[in-house]
């Protein structure tokens, strides 16, 4: 513990001089760039800094990089909020709930409250880095291809479970995300499935054209098929700060995100963007109104927004106490550390104190920078609202081409975006709820190559599942789910999901 | 033969097409290099230390762009097929060779085939080791080699993808030495590592530098090499070569390739440059950090590397074959 406190101490000493402090604003700043940017999210910020890292010290690079990474976390949230157009995968959820209290004029608020989320998550799960970054890197080793099968799968009985509105229709929309993301190199063959010669379909459908297809372009479509305009919310100056009953709505979806996200981060896989799905499905099963999900529930804010920011720490655990990646972003990391001659691995600590405490002394006060970056700019950020939509939308899908373009240089994913915004379109006038077909795009690949990996270890024997301990514990927890939910069916009692197709009933009346 | 024939076509097409461009000097606008994969990669890491080289003995401007997709497909048909006039260059690495092998045998139209590229130079050749967990029963790789002999197809190892660079070391390994091994592929080498680590395989052919910190720490045994000599860093591994399997030698390279048709004069002068290049002390500094040596062949010398490269490889897909999962 003493040591711990002087080692921080140290990192504070590096932390706090000039140079680092000046490169984590600046990549506090890009992050929050990026993050706003529709499409652009952390990887492609990271991958475009990256070379100018090269001529800066490690520390330097190594701080200006994470804080691109967490910097988009508290970006990617504003334009969720505002347009309902994900600033990068993870804010999907975000979109639901902070548009539909923008709708309400409540815009200043959520913005507020994500920020704040946001930051509170950032800081605690810097706390836990610090304290279990060895012993929970160790526990995520174990996590080999059956374990993260029987995790993956749970993730999705979880949102099945607990989504809003009609099981089978959210199980639809699922599945057909899951069929998205068949498209592309069987990864265990080499085969290409669905690509039609495309050779950019090789790589499958991306979760950033379809996030912004279904989010924000068929937003944008939605409204223009509107027999009356939409009113143009004029939120008033002291209606930017949330109310009383929103901070205290806010509480308990932060730490419980917070913890959730911090847990699905530290998991090797690139798992991170399902934190906020299952954060979200977890509040409104939680919550005493769940009625309220869709419409501007604050808990579908702050819990979503408070886990993709502390998984983002979480994701730095494998990376920092093992030199292994825990997704693409850490595996970028970790190559900006090697070209500075440090070779990431179990020994870094104790090698190179400096950077690993310097780094971890710059987070807490990289999300102290981004607090105060992004409070002062919900007032800025609000008066989006107030332009007209005829200049609005424009240029809402003039920023959502160029985004999505910048990810891969692809024209085929910009076209796969207009795609997914027709799709969406009809999708929302046929009330489906779209966020499961993005979660099913996101985990068709990981779910199918976990369960090919695991049944190459085993020669194809499914035993292996019930041979291992973490796996078999996580698939009960799933087989508990399904009973749980197949429950009312038997018993004929309302349980709270028919209770809000009464009151949903009620309201179309 | 034929590759000259075509050159020469080439370059009289060029001359009498094109006095104008013929007439102005080379380089005289701004020259990008092609990574076909993410930044962070091999080719991204060797590519960009490189460009800045280039940049200061050219005294033009030369940038690297990434152009990544379907395992590096999509970016060197970008190249093959861009104007050979030598503004459009390309890093590849060994799986230029595999790409168009693995499309015949899967009977697709290739997305480029190797003779559309002419070899400019041959930047970087590290060999793999094989790497086993410290509590492994394996002391030796003849030992493994040997329970491999004993229980055919029980023995995991992880690789960076099908018919990925990783994957081809360990398969000729198993040609050379007349064992299988049961491989369960990982999307990257990073995470073939991983999955090393905690125990879900129980070998890997890697890259020197992925391992070493491993290797340092006591998690991770390397038992030999892939290379015709030992490596530097790792002095007491014996090679596979010495170990009486020459056939296995393999090696992670990169090198810069341009289009086919590019005239004879710009490539000596990109030949040159990059000579020049690859001894400025900054670049020699870079990648001396990244622990990868250069290794720089030309010419003739490139050409025999790159061709009795490529035809073990295309042994190593054919014998793979099309892969039959449960």
């Amino acid at each position: 513990m003493f040591e711990t406190i002087q080692n921080l101490a140290l990192g504070f000493s590096v932390a706090l001089s000039p140079s680092v402090l000046m490169y984590a604003f600046v990549g506090c700043l890009v992050g929050t760039l990026v993050g706003v940017l529709p499409g652009v999210g952390p990887l492609a910020g990271i991958s475009l800094l990256l070379p100018a890292t090269f001529g800066l010290n490690a520390t330097n690079a190594i701080v200006m990089l994470a804080g691109i990474y967490y910097g988009a976390m508290y970006g990617g949230s504003t334009t969720s909020i505002l347009m309902r157009i994900p600033g990068e995968a993870a804010s999907v959820m975000t979109c639901i709930d902070g548009y539909a209290m923008a709708r309400k004029g409540r815009a200043g608020a959520a913005l507020a409250i994500a920020a704040v989320g946001s930051y509170v998550a950032g800081t605690i799960s810097v706390v836990a880095l610090m304290f279990l970054a060895p012993p929970l890197a160790t526990f995520a080793l174990r996590f080999g291809p059956p374990e993260y099968f029987a995790l993956l799968l749970l993730g999705l009985l979880v949102l099945a479970y607990m989504s809003g509105g009609s099981m089978a229709k959210a199980l639809a929309m699922a599945a057909f995300g899951l069929l998205l993301g068949m498209v592309g190199i069987d990864q265990m063959t080499g085969y290409f499935r669905f690509a039609y010669g495309i050779v950019e379909l090789g790589d499958g459908i991306g979760v950033v054209p379809v996030a912004v297809g279904l989010f924000g372009v068929a937003e944008i479509l939605i409204s223009a098929g509107q027999k009356t305009p939409q009113e143009i919310v004029q939120p008033k100056f002291r209606e930017l700060l949330p109310s009383k009953t929103e901070w205290r709505e806010s509480v308990m979806p932060t730490a419980r995100g917070t913890v959730l996200g911090f847990l699905i981060g530290v998991i090797p896989g690139s798992a991170h963007i399902i934190s906020s799905f299952v954060s979200y499905a977890l509040e409104r099963k939680l919550s005493k109104t769940p009625e309220q999900f869709g419409k501007g529930a604050v808990a579908g804010v702050a819990g979503p927004e408070s886990a993709n920011n502390a998984a983002t720490s979480g994701a730095f655990v494998p990376m920092l106490a093992l030199g292994v990646p825990s997704g693409p972003i850490p595996a970028v990391m970790l190559a900006a550390m090697m070209v500075h001659g440090i070779s990431p691995g179990p020994m870094l600590i104790n090698q190179q104190p400096q950077l690993f405490w310097g780094f971890i002394a710059s987070m807490y006060i990289g999300n102290v920078m981004l607090l105060i970056l992004n409070l002062p700019m919900v007032g800025l950020f609000v008066n989006v609202l107030r332009v007209p939509y005829p200049l609005l939308y424009p240029a809402i899908l003039a920023f959502s081409v160029l985004g999505v373009y910048a990810v891969n240089g692809s024209v085929v994913d910009v076209w796969i975006m207009f795609a997914m915004g027709a799709v969406g379109f009809v999708l929302r006038k046929l009330q489906f709820e779209t966020a499961p077909v993005v979660l099913g795009v996101v985990l068709a690949p990981m779910i199918e190559m976990a369960l090919r990996q695991s049944l190459a270890m085993s020669d194809g024997r499914y035993a292996i599942f019930f041979s291992r301990p973490i796996a078999t514990t996580l698939l009960a927890v799933g087989a508990v789910l399904v009973i749980l939910a197949l429950r009312p069916l038997v018993m004929r009692t309302l349980d709270w999901r028919a209770r809000l197709a009464l009151v949903e009933k009620g309201e179309n009346l | 033969m034929t590759v000259l024939r075509m050159l020469l076509v080439a370059l009289v097409v060029l001359a009498a097409g094109a006095p104008a461009l013929a007439q102005e000097a080379y380089p005289s606008r701004p020259i990008t290099v092609v990574a076909p994969f993410p930044p962070g990669g091999i080719a991204d890491l060797t590519g960009r230390p490189l460009v800045a080289a280039l940049e200061k003995v050219l005294k033009n401007p030369v940038a690297l762009v990434n152009r990544q997709g379907a395992a590096g497909a999509v970016g060197m048909q970008s190249v093959a097929v861009s104007k050979p006039d030598g503004y459009t260059l390309l890093v590849a690495l060994s799986s230029i060779s595999i790409i168009p092998e693995a499309d015949k045998l899967f009977g697709r139209p290739p997305a480029y085939t190797v003779d559309q590229f002419a070899p400019i130079a041959l930047l970087t050749a590290d060999p793999t080791v094989l790497v086993v967990r410290t509590e492994s029963p394996w002391k030796t790789a003849k030992e493994l080699v040997e329970d491999a002999k004993k229980r055919p197809n029980q023995i995991l190892y992880s690789s960076s993808g099908v018919y990925g660079t990783l994957h081809m070391a360990m398969e000729l390994l198993s040609q050379a030495a007349g064992i299988k091994l049961r491989h369960v592929p990982a999307s990257g080498g990073g995470p073939a590592v991983t999955a090393l680590l905690g125990g879900h395989v129980e070998a890997l052919a890697s890259g020197p530098a992925a391992v070493l910190p491993h290797i340092k720490a006591g998690k991770l045994r390397v038992l030999a090499g892939w290379g015709a000599e030992r490596i530097a860093a790792l002095p007491d591994v014996p090679t596979f070569r010495e170990l009486g399997y020459p056939e296995a030698e393999f090696y992670i390279w990169s090198g810069l390739f341009a289009p086919k048709a590019t005239p004879a004069p710009v490539l000596a002068k990109l030949r040159d440059a990059v000579k020049q290049a690859v001894n400025e002390p900054e670049f020699k500094d870079v990648m001396a950090k990244q622990e990868t040596p250069i290794t720089f062949k030309q010419g003739e010398d490139f050409q025999k590397f790159f061709d009795a490269d490529a035809r073990r490889l295309a042994e190593g897909v054919r014998r793979v074959g099309k892969i039959e999962t449960k």
